[in-house]
């Protein structure tokens, strides 16, 4: 039987009740029709028998209402409910947890059992083999084997799969399903022809079956079983509460009130089924849950299968995207890793150069000062020679002991001063990594003077700089390089000139210390002010045309600013600027 | 007049270098002064006192060789002295033949040195004597009237009294007392030296 037969069948025969019965209604006029849905499992002519005599005693306590059974499938139900065809129902506590998610379904009262002693263990399923198979005993020997049940959707079925899933079996993968459908009795069948080895039963039904003659005692038995509890039946899996009489949302609360009453009443005298208080039907949703079927499936496996097929063609489009913004990350990714380590490597380059560059500046500062220097050295030297002959002369004579003692004593000074040109020639020419560090601008500029004032002979040299001013962070012999090569610019502009003059200056500027460097030179040309801070452009003879370029370039990886000023006439001022230590904190 | 002592001037503007010249001379005995610069040097000459100077050739302001320009200007009898830290061959040949006696180069010779300045000493009073000298001529014959600046330039031209007052439409006896009161006014004691001192330079 396939799925479609299972669904069709009920609902036809449920159309020919209703064709049957409309005119009926319309004829008599009065009696209010209250439809039942009664979920038959066992197919309809054996649903309207088991329910035979609960549906006469219902109508027969409520005889205002016409009381109307509409036996059918799960899915047919479901679908009566959704059509607002049914203001009752009766089916399986999982179908009901199904209805009372989706249709606000409340149930007004639980089935008992036989007995009518408890209602909220009365439903379980039951696993059964041919007696023949002895050495089929536990769930865990149907690994591989053949399994039939109703359809997955059964509650029997999903109280059996539990227990599969406690003992580590997926019935899916380690078992071979085998779904009959509707009626229950196809599952009977498929093991008693043994097209199945083991099948999926609600619990009492063999008992019926036997009891009704439809099976015999020795034919089948029942395996992995569990405690049944005050139920009369064999089972294999834990106890669930019984089948819930269901009102659904449009169900008028005082019809709702009337049925309760009628059911609660009910005594099991000619097979009525007898009623309780709804049970709480939290096991059947932890079941449920944690098979992640129902209500708990809907964005699960199924949920999420049945979505993707229906969207495929979007799906398809979206993996396409998605594929295409994948590689196209890939390749951004990619190329960004790429041209960073270009950069870097441009960056290395631009450094090593940089120092590189730098290095020759000292060294052709180091030509252009070095006769300078020589002049430089030779001033102490000529000095301490000299003191040295009139000691020598002193000696001779005798005469002037205390001269002596002052003689040897300039010649020492005259010593250390020549060691200390030699030093700080020494360090200003080696070749060092910038290494900046907090310290006080004015002492830079001062040391700067006394290295270069010296070599500036014809030149006037005047300072204003200072005692307090803020502190600046700087590499010191940098500075100091930038300034002397300022000084010698301005010294070469003013050379030959009587009333030549050079300006140093260091104030405290807005967020920053201001050094100038002023010469009172011929100034500029449009053409020089131009380009002056370009490499290897040079208005000298025997200049490299570095100084400036590698000035600024000093100047600027200190975060400071180098520009020329021609705005005077008569003036040329050369300024540059260090941002102050405090600032850098602040930022 | 009594004569002055010498005095050696150091105008160098490194202290050290000017301080260790001064502490070489001293112990000779010579007076020195230290300067710092041309201008200061010129504010603190006196010309009138035999004097060498040992002149830096590279200095603020005013050069070395400016310098020089300026006391040959002047006509100062001052000996000068080049020291250098550069071996500068044009500057020190234009300086020598402007006068210089010489050009050294640091670090000097202290021999060479103090041989230079004894030199140069002499050479100034030489010539500060020859000033002198010139100068009182000067003011003598420039007590002189016109007629008798006529006369000497005769006289000094070889010419006798005759010829000289043919020349000069006028008695031989006006000749010679013209002759008489000139050779008293400069001082001359005969002829030949009266004829000595005008044929020299600055003379008549």
């Amino acid at each position: 039987m396939n799925r479609f037969d299972r669904l069709l069948r009920p609902l036809l025969l449920s159309l020919s009740l209703l064709a049957a019965t409309a005119p009926a209604m319309r004829a008599e006029d009065a009696p209010k029709t209250v439809r039942i849905g009664v979920l038959a499992y066992r197919g309809a002519e054996e649903a309207e028998v088991s329910w035979e005599a609960t549906f006469a005693q219902l109508q027969k306590v409520m005889p205002e209402y016409r009381i109307e059974m509409v036996p059918g499938s799960a899915p047919f139900l479901t679908a009566a409910v959704a059509a607002q065809r049914l203001d009752f129902l009766v089916t399986n506590p999982g179908h009901y947890l199904e209805l009372a998610v989706d249709y606000s379904a409340t149930a007004i009262a639980t089935e008992m059992d036989m007995d009518g002693t408890s209602s909220s263990e009365s439903v379980a399923a039951a696993v059964i083999v041919r007696s023949g198979l002895s050495d089929v005993q536990q769930l865990n020997d149907l690994r591989g084997q053949r399994v039939a049940a109703v359809a997955s959707e059964a509650f029997g079925f999903r109280a059996a799969w539990a227990e599969f899933l406690d003992r580590g079996i997926d019935p899916f993968k380690d078992t071979k399903l085998l779904f009959v459908g509707f009626p229950v009795e196809g599952v009977v069948e498929a093991v008693r022809s043994g097209r199945a080895d083991a099948g999926i039963i609600r619990s009492c039904l063999l008992e019926k079956l036997i009891a009704e003659d439809d099976a015999k005692p020795e034919e089948f038995r029942v395996i992995a079983r569990k405690p049944s509890g005050t139920l009369r039946c064999q089972v294999s899996t834990r106890l669930y509460p019984g089948w819930p009489f269901v009102k659904v949302a449009q169900t008028p609360p005082a019809l709702a009130a009337r049925m309760k009453q009628a059911l609660l009443a009910m005594q099991p005298n000619t097979g009525e089924i007898v009623w309780a208080e709804p049970e709480d039907y939290q096991r059947v949703q932890d079941l449920y849950r944690m098979l992640k079927v129902g209500p708990y499936g809907r964005f699960t496996r199924l949920g999420l299968m049945d979505f993707a097929w229906e969207n495929r063609w979007w799906g398809a489009i979206v993996v396409m995207a998605l594929a295409w913004w994948s590689i196209h990350v890939a390749r951004v990714s990619h190329l960004l890793k790429k041209r960073t380590r270009e950069l870097q490597h441009a960056h290395e380059q631009a450094r090593l150069k940089g120092e590189q560059m730098e290095h020759t500046m000292r060294l052709s500062l180091m030509g252009e000062m070095a006769s300078s220097l020589a002049h430089e050295i030779n001033q102490p030297l000529a000095a301490i020679l000299t003191y040295a002959r009139g000691c020598e002369r002193r000696i001779a004579a005798g005469t002037d002991p205390d001269g002596v003692r002052q003689g040897v004593e300039r010649i020492a000074a005259q010593a250390e001063r020549a060691g200390a040109i030699v030093q700080r020639m020494r360090e200003f020419v080696r070749k060092n990594p910038s290494r900046q560090m907090p310290v006080d601008p004015g002492e830079i500029v001062r040391d700067a003077l006394a290295l270069f004032e010296p070599t500036a002979r014809g030149v006037v040299v005047t300072s204003d700089v200072p005692d307090d001013l803020p502190m600046v962070r700087a590499d010191r012999l940098q500075i100091e390089e930038v300034l002397i090569n300022l000084l010698q610019n301005a010294a070469e502009a003013v050379a030959g000139r009587p009333d030549g003059r050079i300006v140093v200056t260091a104030g405290d500027g807005a967020h920053a210390v201001d050094i100038a460097v002023t010469d009172n030179g011929p100034g500029l040309s449009p053409e020089a002010k131009d380009r002056l801070f370009e490499a290897f452009y040079t208005t000298k003879r025997e200049g490299l045309g570095l100084g400036l370029s590698l000035s600024r370039t000093i100047v600027e990886a200190h975060g400071g600013r180098l520009d020329v000023d021609t705005d005077t006439p008569g003036r040329t001022t050369f300024r540059f600027r260090l941002p102050l230590l405090e600032e850098e904190t602040r930022a | 007049m009594p004569e002055m002592p010498p005095i050696i001037y150091i105008v160098d503007d490194d202290p050290a270098v000017r301080d260790s010249v001064a502490f070489l001379v001293a112990s000779l005995g010579y007076a020195y002064a230290t300067c710092i610069s041309a201008a200061d040097f010129l504010e603190r000459l006196d010309d009138e006192r035999p004097a060498c100077v040992v002149l830096d050739v590279r200095l603020p302001g005013m050069s070395g060789l400016e310098l020089q320009a300026e006391l040959i200007r002047r006509g100062s009898p001052v000996g000068i002295i080049f020291v250098s830290g550069h071996g500068d061959i044009p500057k020190a040949v234009r300086a020598i033949r402007l006068g210089a006696l010489d050009f050294l180069e640091k670090p000097f010779d202290d021999q060479l040195l103090l041989d230079r300045i004894g030199e140069a000493l002499k050479v100034s009073a030489a010539a500060l004597a020859d000033r002198r000298r010139k100068s009182d001529l000067e003011r003598r014959l420039g007590c002189l009237t016109d007629r008798e600046r006529e006369v000497l330039a005769l006289v000094v031209a070889g010419k006798t009294s005759k010829a000289i007052a043919n020349d000069l439409d006028i008695s031989v006896k006006t000749v010679e007392n013209h002759r008489h009161n000139l050779m008293t006014k400069a001082g001359a004691t005969s002829v030949a030296q009266l004829i000595a001192w005008a044929s020299e330079p600055g003379g008549a």
